[in-house]
């Protein structure tokens, strides 16, 4: 009989070739898919001057009216104010909303005091300037678009049906690949997993085509994608948690549903600000007073045989709060809400030891604020106020400093707590190569939290550094879109909120990659949906929420 | 909304620095995969090695040091090669950090970034790496070294090219049956791991005089006018200082040839620490020298807290001061090149590295020694072998030394050294040697440096 081994070993090999060549078109496809099959960019209504005859088109379903340059209708007449007012569109309507100018703001000669409808054809009088509001369809002339988007005339994106299959073929070559690296007994148990992982998938895509009949599922798709290279890479390291890790997923999918359906209407979202507030606070303190200290920090919650991290919740409510409508926003400036809010969450995690989550925390809070207020003073005058903080906490307990003194030096401590993890994560990143040593065929899985914290180094070790990288640019692009829709969002609540989910998935990520690879000091997160972790996937899930409600189709249109 | 577009910048810049520092990750696993991978816990690697499939190791003529059989890594047939080459090469585990067989361990693996480790062995390609040392003239010396049964090291290398013709270490073992450490017989492998070439430093004892000479050269305009009286002992800042004997009346030329203390101590105590230690500086004593991925050991000379009679001990090679072997012959190198030191190089051939394929990267030079003075320490380099041991000792080599015997306590016998060079054009090698706890420099350290540097010579010679 002919030696097959050297058959095999070519399948295996080319098998690891493909998967990060494939990895890398899906991950284009799904941003592709993004980019294409969007409304053309016209004026949704527009504002005829009676005096001049000039035509304004109004493009944003939310829109500051005032004299400052930076406002989205600038209208240049002394007797109005800076910002004057905000002109909305929500489902009953056009509305208008005086945001404390000086001279009012008039519909058909009535003064507005609170929200005040607009409807075709009435006189809006701003300063000394009156507007007739007219049809989108008056105004002609063309308008500029974001880069981010292809025409309308290009060609159509790729069919979510057909992006689905693709994801669901990686997830099968992961499983075809952990087979090949068997220990005699547990040939088949990757297939189970991917049938499990397939029916999660194809399940969650049937109920927003059919039940919920969106009209995209890219964002879904790239969430799956990542959810399930996490779930498969578990299979040949610690069988159950993949398990738990998909059900995990399958909460976090019902959540996310969830929290679209929530913030449907983004002013009603406001009056639950306070109780959300609280329960975030509720959360963190119970875990101080609960929780067990696992790993220096005192983070995990356990209720019977479940455990949770509550922190990982509270994020997803820290973005909701952050977030408001433009009217909202331009009355109500002031940021004290939100700095206290804030500092209790933040400190209450530095209380638990968490300093990873606490810096997550903290960096999201600069970007809310600034993306709030557009203030650098508050920016630089929190950052200011965090670095003194730092310096209290070193001052009087320098031990806190001793976890991270082996930053930059971890081959000096390859043997000691300092930079055990690191050095290995680089040994076995590096030892994958650029497309790894085959899933299940790794060593790195030994380590602890080689399956979370360090899930970097898993991942490249078993599929190859290319892998690794394309997964964290996927996260990372998802600021890019989260921008892109920005100024097409249905209310700045959803702008902000993307931005700032976005956001704070970056930084989460960049403390994972950079802190297991000792470019950052380890402070030890997760990497979003890879990293085996039930409260970390669902919360991951929360965030993907906000910013697919900023895609203004989820909500307007349907299939 | 405009506004919130343009504040979401901010937001946008967090995602560029992020990606910026995927960049400079990616930057950091090119320069460094090798030496990542290359770790005693990397699994793919230890235990059985990783060794069952990797490439042969040669020395400079192509004998076979190592190669795998079978699977099996096999050694020289000659117990005295695999004892001598033992540092150099490395065995199967990576406890010798700085043999080939640890640093190049992912490269003779077949290890590249491309493919990783743990390629299919029916696909994998390994490599091999060829040495610049000579196997006999490492056997030769190693068995002189090896005779007084206590720890040392002997390297020569070519000061023109950078190869290492000769490098050996004690305690050593055979690599082919790598010993149990256990406590019962540890004294017995002490720093046994430790390639004393590369990674010891010891007490100078009076080869540091090149320093102190060097100095003195520089700084002191009538230094060949003068004369010194020694009377075998001096009390120098509040203690004595001694000599091994009474050289009565003596000029500076003589003072390096019969390694006067008095004289020594005396200029070191006038040129004071400042200029001291700038010169010791300058010579690369407090620093690593870097070659092959490695650095050596540091040396140490730092004055800044020594009392009058320290500064005079200092400049003789005693209080705290420390050398690096192979930091010594760069230094010896330096001097016989006109002051310019070249970095070492064990490497002749085969281990791929990007930037020495490209070009980029020939041994590092280091200028150690102004030209000038390197004349003059060459001269009276010369004279220490001419007046008082003859060119005969080195077999008609024209060989400068230095030799020197530092006291370490009073536990133990003090550390023998010779250190020097051969300025014939066609053998350009310096040489150190050390050997520790036995005695005078010229009787233990002498015959090492004397058998390694005449194989070297008549191996060189051999192939001209």
């Amino acid at each position: 009989m002919p030696d097959m081994s050297l058959f095999f070993d070519l399948g295996v090999v080319g098998l690891r070739i493909i998967l990060p060549l494939y990895a890398i078109v899906i991950v284009y496809q799904c941003y592709a898919a993004m980019r294409r099959r969007r409304r053309p960019e016209k004026p949704l209504v527009s504002l005829y001057n009676t005096r001049t005859g000039g035509m304004l088109p109004v493009v944003f379903w939310e829109n500051s009216i005032g004299r400052s340059r930076s406002s989205d209708i600038v209208v240049s007449d002394p007797s109005v104010s800076r910002n004057h007012c905000v002109l909305l569109r929500r489902k009953a309507g056009w509305f208008i909303t005086d945001v404390g100018s000086l001279s009012g703001t008039f519909v058909n000669g009535v003064k507005v005091t609170g929200r005040a409808q607009v409807l075709i054809d009435d006189i809006i009088t701003i300063g000394t300037t009156n507007y007739q509001f007219r049809r989108g369809d008056d105004f002609q002339s063309p308008l500029r678009s974001s880069w981010f988007f292809s025409k309308v005339s290009d060609k159509p994106a790729i069919k979510a049906w057909k992006l689905m299959l693709m994801v669901t073929l990686f997830h099968f070559f992961m499983a075809a690949e952990a087979m090949f690296w068997n220990d005699g007994t547990n040939v088949y148990s990757p297939l189970i997993l991917f049938f499990a992982l397939a029916a999660v998938e194809w399940g969650f895509f049937s109920v927003s085509y059919f039940a919920l009949r969106r009209v995209n599922f890219e964002l879904e798709a790239l969430g799956l994608f990542l959810t399930g290279v996490g779930v498969m890479l578990l299979v040949r390291q610690v069988e159950r948690s993949a398990y738990v890790q998909l059900i995990a997923a399958g909460i976090g999918i019902a959540i996310y549903c969830a929290i679209i359906k929530f913030i449907e209407d983004p002013d009603k979202v406001n009056k639950l600000r306070l109780p959300l507030m609280i329960a975030a606070v509720v959360m963190l303190s119970a875990s101080i007073v609960l929780g067990k200290v696992t790993n220096g920090a005192a983070n995990w919650v356990y209720i019977g045989s479940i455990s949770f991290q509550p922190s990982e919740f509270v994020k997803t409510i820290f973005i909701f709060i952050g977030a408001s409508a433009l009217d909202t926003l331009q009355t109500k400036k002031n940021l004290i809400e939100l700095i206290v809010f804030s500092v209790v969450c933040v400190g209450l995690l530095a209380l638990m030891g968490d300093f990873g989550t606490a810096l997550i925390f903290f960096v999201t809070f600069l970007l809310i604020a600034f993306m709030r207020s557009g203030d650098f003073k508050t920016i630089i005058l929190a950052v200011a106020a965090a670095v003194f903080g730092v310096i209290i906490v070193l001052w009087y307990k320098p031990y806190v400093a001793n976890r991270f003194s082996a930053w930059r030096h971890v081959w000096e401590h390859a043997q000691d707590t300092g930079g055990y993890q690191q050095v290995r994560v680089l040994t076995y990143t590096a030892a994958g190569g650029l497309f790894g040593v085959g899933i299940g065929n790794g060593y790195f899985k030994q380590y602890f939290a080689s399956e979370s914290d360090l899930v970097f180094a898993l991942c490249a070790e078993e599929m190859g550094v290319i892998v690794a990288i394309v997964l964290a640019l996927s996260v990372a692009l998802l600021m890019i879109y989260a921008r892109a829709i920005t100024t097409r969002c249905r209310s700045t609540f959803y702008s902000i909120s993307a931005c700032c989910a976005a956001g704070l998935l970056v930084v989460q990520l960049s403390l994972n990659i950079f802190g297991a690879t000792d470019i950052l000091p380890l402070t030890g997160v997760t990497f979003p949906f890879v990293s085996c972790g039930g409260s970390s996937v669902i919360s991951c899930w929360g965030l993907l929420a906000f910013i697919k409600a900023a895609d203004e189709r989820t909500y307007s249109l349907k299939r | 909304m405009k506004r919130v577009l343009r504040r979401s910048t901010l937001v946008l810049i967090l995602t560029i620095a992020f990606i910026a520092g995927i960049g400079y990750f990616t930057a950091e696993l090119i320069m460094n995969s090798r030496d990542w991978v290359a770790q005693p816990y990397n699994a793919h690697i230890s235990g059985s090695g990783g060794l069952e499939q990797a490439g042969r190791i040669l020395d400079r003529n192509g004998k076979v040091l190592a190669q795998t059989e079978n699977g099996v890594r096999l050694y020289n047939e000659d117990e005295r090669v695999r004892r001598a080459l033992l540092h150099t090469v490395g065995d199967n585990s990576l406890n010798i950090s700085t043999a080939v067989q640890s640093k190049y361990r992912s490269m003779l693996t077949g290890y590249s970034l491309v493919w990783g480790l743990n390629m299919p062995q029916s696909l994998r390609v390994s490599h091999d790496i060829t040495l610049t040392v000579d196997a006999d003239v490492c056997a030769a010396a190693y068995d002189v070294l090896n005779s007084y049964g206590k720890k040392g090291a002997c390297v020569v290398y070519n000061y023109k090219t950078g190869e290492v013709i000769c490098s050996v270490s004690t305690y050593g073992y055979d690599p082919q049956a790598p010993p149990e450490i256990n406590e019962s017989n540890e004294s017995e492998y002490d720093g046994v791991y430790l390639d004393n070439v590369i990674s010891s430093s010891y007490t100078p004892g009076s080869i540091f005089k090149l320093v102190t000479a060097a100095a003195a050269i520089e700084n002191i305009p009538d230094l060949y006018e003068r004369t010194w009286y020694c009377e075998g002992s001096e009390e120098i800042g509040g203690s004595d200082i001694t000599c091994v004997e009474s050289h009565g009346e003596i000029d500076f030329k003589l003072a390096m040839a019969k390694s006067c203390n008095i004289v020594f101590a005396e200029l070191a105590v006038e040129l004071g620490a400042e200029k001291m230690t700038e010169t010791a500086k300058k010579m690369g004593i407090n620093m690593s020298f870097e070659f092959d991925d490695v650095q050596t050991a540091m040396g140490y000379f730092d004055v800044s807290k020594a009392d009058r009679n320290q500064l005079a001990w200092s400049g003789i090679g005693q209080y705290s001061d420390k050398v690096n072997p192979m930091q010594m012959a760069i230094i010896c190198g330096a001097i016989a090149n006109g002051g310019t030191g070249i970095a070492p190089s064990y490497i002749k051939d085969g281990t791929g590295d990007l930037l020495s394929l490209i070009g980029i990267k020939g041994n590092k030079k280091y200028d150690l020694v102004a030209p000038a003075t390197a004349q003059k320490l060459d001269e009276v380099m010369r004279y220490t072998i001419t007046d008082y041991y003859g060119d005969d000792l080195f077999g008609g080599l024209s060989v400068c030394a230095k030799t020197g015997t530092a006291e370490v306590g009073e536990e133990k016998l003090p550390n023998a050294w010779m250190v020097g060079y051969a300025k014939d054009a066609d053998c350009p090698l310096a040489f150190a040697c050390v050997v520790e706890d036995s005695g005078f420099g010229f009787e233990y350290a002498g015959p090492v440096a004397e058998t390694a540097m005449i194989k070297a010579a008549e191996k060189l010679r051999g192939r001209m």
